[in-house]
């Protein structure tokens, strides 16, 4: 079902994204994930008794891993335009710091700002499509909207933008894998693997909604980055 | 001239090689047409061969009890075996009054309890007090008890079970349409052999259960299933009833049995909290204290249900509120009694001092002097036999009988089904026990009393009873296996047709016929053959040997072209998720949530194909493509998610589930603001059929007689029946009788059924292809003739060499429509189905069967799009379809949801076999309109002289009945591996049977509507273009 991808077609199914090869970075995308997961499987139990609240709570926390992720280990989108350095070969010494962090904060802070009132209302959309309830827990789907937003989108606008035929690839699952886009497909397909606990008669508290959702989606987040980033990266989809 | 001739020749050769074509391809059509009924007959033969193993089986024993031969010594001064004071113990009653009241639930009988959360009385409480009164007033008069039906909860199963005291078999339950007569012991028949008067007024059932048992003059039986008539059956059983109790008909009659079907019929049509049911049970109220009134010192009054209701007022199922039937006694003289202060009172809930409906059996046995019918496996009702005093020595002789008679059958049934021992041990055990205990009593040793005896003889009647019960769901394996091996080789053979064959499969399709049909002959002869050499079933062999004989030569027939043959299985996306999605369905039925929340399921499956299409249609290259597949995608998502409004909540997702199906959930009838969505669907629904077919200029010609006004006008008359179906039922128009309503609605809905299958079948079959032809005229040469469409132009020059005169212009011939010409002259077919079935729908029904049929040209406008029409995508999309709209029309894999007044719509009385097909077409409407349209897959948007038609829709229908062959393989799997499983009447097999018959449904349809309709549509297409494949 996936194929390496050959560079330069005339499709021009796009790159592989490199990582910023400087030390943190290294270090914090591999730290990344382990947060995510972390911070949600410490508050688990918080999470089964009172949903709401702890996914409010939870939000700030994965939005400032998220930004600093974007910030410490992705080139920003113009940065994409401009060929990376080959693994291995140290990056160019960074020339001003103070003009570095800014040229970053502001796309980081567009991109969660697209995160929350783009994408979270979009896949809250989705959702409800999905069998999300209609006329109760509206709270409860809209945060996990934020949430899986969170998980899916922040980098993916940090690193292509608003590029219409990079939304139209990363839609239509033409983008090849790399540790970013993995990330946000991993997530998703937690998500739906998610919901399918939820009917069982096991009389479990953990059953309600959307905790089995928010759980699949974290951890499809964790698997879905190592996945993209390591064993099939580069590789492509191919939906028909 | 000789060019002329020429001319000529060629065109003549030209024509005939047309007509072979033609014939050709007809002849090819009807074989593959022979081929999917062959499918069809396998399929058939391996559920034949599997239910015949799995459902369940009693042996009937023919035996009688004689009045004469007690089933034990009875060691006491009474003499046996005299009718006048009765049989094997003195009888309390000369005469009894047996009255039912089909569908009493017990808690309409009690005073309504408040409870927290639960404070307000429904409309079926406090109606009906007179029997809670008379027992709490007079207890040694008259005693109430919860009466306890065992499932299925059908009326005719329920009148066996209270005159032959024995359990049901499930295999009985489908035979209500049709009741047979019971041809073992029973009371009526012991009634008349005792030469009692039986006097039967009331539901008909009883006359095909028991035929000529009854008094011929006075006897009056009623039609029982015009549900919609809640009075015309009460009315006449009052009517004859009543002037039996005056004095001057005694010795007319001995027994008289009165069947009331009101209170049933108000809960099929309104469910049993609505003003209706309350005025029912009132009415109920008032005719049972005429009846005490008139009734004699020697007379019993016997009041009962025969099974209770759901909260819909639906039944047959064996949900709590479904088996609570009341249970009343009454007689002028005090003969009652209770065990103990506590139970004096009636139980307030069901749930308390229960009594099961066989106990009837030997308790009427007793107090009208009758023997105890031979299969009977209840005991004695302790309040009848207990008196005033409270006296335990009759109970303990009619309690010892009963069961030395259940002994007696146990030996007999023993010795005729050659059981081993095990199985009875324990009751042998309890058996020796109560008999030392009576003897103790008998020689005076010991302390135990008449109590203890009567105790322990209903122990061992328990116990015995449970054992049965056991005993009765024995499965045959050996069937059950051969029916599984069957099922596995026609799946095997359907998958290889579908997706194992590399070339045109419509032309091997013959072969594997012709070796299909020969196989199944030999291997029926075979399989009789060695049936009657070893003396095994000659049916069951044969069927076993036919099925596998035919399928292992249609494979043997595959032989010659295994150079083109490939294993089926998945090689694409779409493909490798079509597989993955059944494959997770068929592993879920084996959990009773994941087959309880199947819709719920269904909407996540279908969405998630709906999202994927929709990325895939953005990542297509040309813009065109992408704004059809996204525009189409987006459209299903939102109609898949609409139609999921529509829900009817089976018993076991409560309390989590709220129905919106019907009016509330203790309801059948729709909200009146429902009918707002037949008067939609007729605005909208053409309208938007018409854009499809627009898109591509296919709007034209028939089609715009057919859509534009036929349908439309049908839609209307719809429309306008479902507005004078309310009107009826909530009494807006004051001013017309409802006989008048009633005739006229009728009339409408036979116009609407003359319309669709006269008016469309006639149009589909003649009509031409949807094109709009023009000519233009002759223009001069110079300027270019404008056209939107593909020009067809008859290639002249070839014929016309000698024409040496300058080139003057031509006329010219345009084409419009040419792109899908095939896709929507076959759509006709599917519309016209659409018409009828919609009326068969209730409201709601109606607004998601339209979503439904938008669903299916979507799907279709985005196979283009995605350029997948050869693809496993489209068949399994539309088969998933077909099994979430089932849900979306009100409908759960449960017997108690069959909408079984959509009997009534076209008609006003039963009539054979139109009221089973209009109940299956309510039913199965989704199914069969998505099968209809799998053809559509195949031939949407092909150019229309496209060779190898046949056998692409071939294999898209093959593909279509893989997905159901798939299901129904996997629950009857499921259901054979979990037959010992607490859930299995309640989901597993219920699940089992809607499987299996959409299965055999689904192939029927598609081979004989479908596949059958596709030599029309597309013979008249190469009509026109002319026949390819030459």
């Amino acid at each position: 079902m996936t194929t390496p991808t050959k560079p330069d077609t005339a499709l021009k199914p796009g790159k592989p994204l490199d990582l910023l090869q400087t030390q943190p970075s290294l270090f914090f995308a591999n730290l990344q994930p382990i947060l995510l997961l972390g911070t949600l499987l410490l508050s688990f139990r918080s999470l089964v008794a009172d949903p709401v609240n702890t996914l409010l709570f939870l939000a700030p926390t994965i939005a400032i891993v998220q930004a600093l992720y974007c910030i410490i280990c992705l080139p920003s989108t113009g940065d994409t335009a401009t060929p990376a350095t080959k693994p291995g070969q140290k990056k160019k010494t960074p020339r001003t710091q103070r003009q570095d962090i800014w040229a970053k904060v502001i796309p980081v802070f567009l991109s969660l700002t697209l995160t929350a009132l783009l994408s979270t209302p979009l896949l809250y959309i989705l959702l409800i499509l999905f069998g999300a309830p209609l006329t109760t827990h509206h709270l409860h789907t809209l945060l996990l909207a934020l949430h899986l937003a969170l998980l899916t989108t922040p980098h993916l606008f940090y690193v292509h933008g608003l590029d219409a035929t990079a939304w139209l690839r990363i839609a239509s699952l033409h983008l090849p894998v790399d540790e970013v886009y993995g990330m946000s497909l991993g997530a998703c397909v937690g998500a739906w693997l998610g919901a399918i606990p939820i009917p069982l008669d096991w009389d479990r508290e953990w059953q309600k909604w959307p905790v089995t959702v928010v759980v699949g989606m974290y951890g499809g987040a964790f698997v879905g980055k190592l996945v993209g980033g390591y064993l099939f990266r580069g590789w492509r989809i191919k939906l028909s | 001239m000789e060019d002329g001739e020429r001319n000529g020749d060629a065109g003549e050769e030209l024509k005939a090689q047309n007509q072979r074509a033609a014939v050709q391809f007809k002849a090819q059509h009807a074989l593959v047409v022979a081929f999917f009924l062959l499918l069809f007959l396998f399929h058939a033969l391996g559920i034949y061969l599997f239910c015949s193993g799995f459902l369940l089986s009693r042996l009937v024993l023919q035996d009688r009890s004689q009045c004469a031969v007690p089933p034990i010594e009875v060691q006491d001064e009474y003499t046996i075996g005299s009718i006048g004071s009765g049989c094997w113990h003195p009888k309390s009653f000369d005469k009894a009054v047996v009255i039912l009241v089909d569908a009493l639930r017990y808690d309409f009988t009690v005073p309504f309890q408040p409870q927290p959360g639960d404070d307000q009385p429904r409309h079926f409480h406090n109606a009906l007090p007179v029997l809670y009164e008379t027992a709490v007033d007079a207890p040694n008069n008259a005693f109430l008890r919860p009466f306890i039906a065992d499932p299925p909860t059908t009326t005719l199963q329920r009148l066996k079970g209270l005159t032959t005291g024995t359990l049901p078999t499930f295999i009985d339950a489908g035979s209500n349409f049709a009741g047979t007569a019971i041809d073992e012991d029973n009371l009526v028949e012991q009634l008349y052999k005792a030469g009692k008067k039986v006097v039967h007024i009331g539901d008909d059932t009883w006359h095909s259960l028991f035929p000529g048992y009854f008094e011929p003059n006075l006897t009056k039986p009623f039609d029982s299933f015009n549900v919609w008539d809640l009075h015309t059956v009460d009315n006449g059983v009052n009517e004859h009833l009543f002037p039996l109790l005056e004095a001057d008909m005694q010795g007319r009659w001995d027994v008289i049995i009165g069947h009331y079907l009101g209170v049933d019929h108000a809960g099929h049509r309104y469910g049993p909290n609505h003003p209706a049911m309350h005025e029912k049970l009132k009415q109920m109220d008032g005719i049972l204290r005429r009846m005490i009134d008139k009734l004699d010192d020697s007379t019993l009054l016997v009041v009962m249900g025969d099974h209770g209701m759901d909260v819909k007022g639906d039944h047959g199922g064996e949900s709590d509120d479904e088996v609570e039937a009341a249970l009343w006694m009454y007689s002028k003289r005090p003969v009652f009694g209770s065990r103990d202060a506590d139970s004096v009172r009636p139980p307030l809930t069901a749930k308390e001092c229960a009594v099961g409906q066989i106990d009837l059996v030997p308790t009427l046995a007793f107090l009208l002097g009758l023997p105890v019918p031979f299969n009977n496996l209840g005991q004695p009702i302790a309040e009848a036999f207990l008196g005033p005093k409270t006296d335990f020595d009759d109970l303990a002789k009619v309690s010892r009988l009963t069961s030395a008679q259940i002994h007696r059958y146990q030996g007999q049934y023993a010795k005729a089904r050659e059981l081993d021992d095990f199985a009875t041990s324990t009751t042998s055990l309890l058996w020796q026990e109560a008999n030392k205990v009576y003897n103790a009593v008998r020689t005076g040793t010991g302390k135990p009393t008449s109590s203890d005896i009567a105790n322990a003889f209903n122990a061992y009647q328990t116990e015995h009873l449970r054992i049965c019960r056991g005993l009765w769901a024995r499965f045959d394996l050996a069937s059950m296996s051969m029916g599984i091996a069957a099922l596995i080789g026609t799946f095997a053979v359907i998958a290889i047709y579908a997706h194992g064959i590399g070339a045109d499969r419509a032309t091997i399709t013959p072969l594997l016929l012709a070796w299909g049909a020969a196989g199944t002959a030999a291997g029926a002869v075979v399989g009789a053959a060695v049936g009657f050499i070893l003396s095994l079933s000659l049916v069951t062999l044969s069927a076993f040997g036919a099925a596998m004989g035919g399928i292992g030569a249609t494979l043997v027939g595959l032989w010659p072209a295994r150079k083109i043959l490939r294993l089926p299985v998945p090689r694409t996306f779409w493909g490798g998720l079509c597989f993955l999605i059944t494959l997770l369905l068929c592993v879920g039925f084996a959990s009773n949530s994941f087959t309880i929340w199947e819709d719920e399921q269904l909407l996540f499956i279908l969405t998630t194909f709906g999202v994927l299409m929709l990325g895939s249609s953005l990542g297509q290259a040309s813009r065109e493509d992408r704004v059809l597949g996204a525009s189409n995608s987006l459209s299903f998502l939102v109609a898949t998610r609409l139609s999921s409004l529509s829900r009817l909540c089976r018993e076991e997702r409560m309390p989590n589930c709220r129905s919106t199906y019907y009016a509330s959930a203790t309801s059948s009838t729709s909200a009146s603001w429902q009918l707002v969505i037949p008067v939609l669907v007729f605005a909208v629904l053409p309208s938007a059929i018409a854009f499809f077919f627009g898109r591509t200029r296919n709007y034209e010609g028939i089609g715009v007689v057919w859509i534009g006004y036929a349908m439309r006008v049908g839609l209307g008359l719809v429309a306008l029946f479902w507005v004078l179906d309310a009107a009826d039922d909530s009494g807006w128009i004051p001013g017309i009788s409802e006989s008048s309503l009633k005739t006229s609605r009728v009339l409408i809905a036979q116009i609407v059924l003359a319309l669709a299958f006269a008016g469309g079948y006639a149009i589909f079959v003649l009509a031409s292809p949807l094109l709009d032809v023009q000519h233009e005229a002759a223009q001069p040469v110079d300027s270019p003739s404008p056209s939107s469409s593909e020009p067809l132009q008859t290639d002249e020059p070839i014929f016309t060499p000698l024409n040496n005169a300058p080139e003057k212009p031509k006329p010219k011939l345009i084409i419009y429509g040419y792109a899908n010409t095939h896709g929507t002259r076959y759509l006709l077919l599917p519309t016209l189905w659409f018409l009828a079935l919609l009326l068969l729908q209730k409201p709601m029904g109606q607004g998601v069967l339209a979503l439904c049929l938008l669903s299916l040209l979507n799907i279709l406008e985005i196979l283009d799009a995605l350029d997948q029409r050869h693809s496993p995508l489209g068949p399994v999309l539309f088969a998933l379809l077909g099994s979430y709209y089932f849900f979306k029309t009100g409908h759960q894999a449960a017997l108690a949801t069959i909408q079984w007044e959509s009997a009534f719509i076209p008609l006003k009385t039963i009539a054979y076999p139109w009221s089973p097909l209009l109940v299956v077409l309510n039913t199965f409407g989704a199914q069969i309109l998505c099968a209809i349209a799998v053809p559509a897959i195949a031939v949407w948007k092909v150019p229309p002289k496209q060779p190898g038609v046949l056998g692409r829709v071939a294999g898209a229908m093959a593909t279509h009945v893989l997905f159901y062959a798939a299901i129904a393989l996997a629950t009857v799997v499921e259901a054979a591996w979990l037959r010992r499983h607490l859930m299995l009447y309640r989901v597993f097999m219920p699940r089992m049977l809607l499987a299996i018959i959409v299965l055999l449904l689904v192939e029927f349809v598609g081979a004989v509507v479908a596949l059958v309709g596709v030599r029309w549509s597309v013979g008249s297409v190469y009509e026109v273009f002319g026949w390819p494949g030459t």
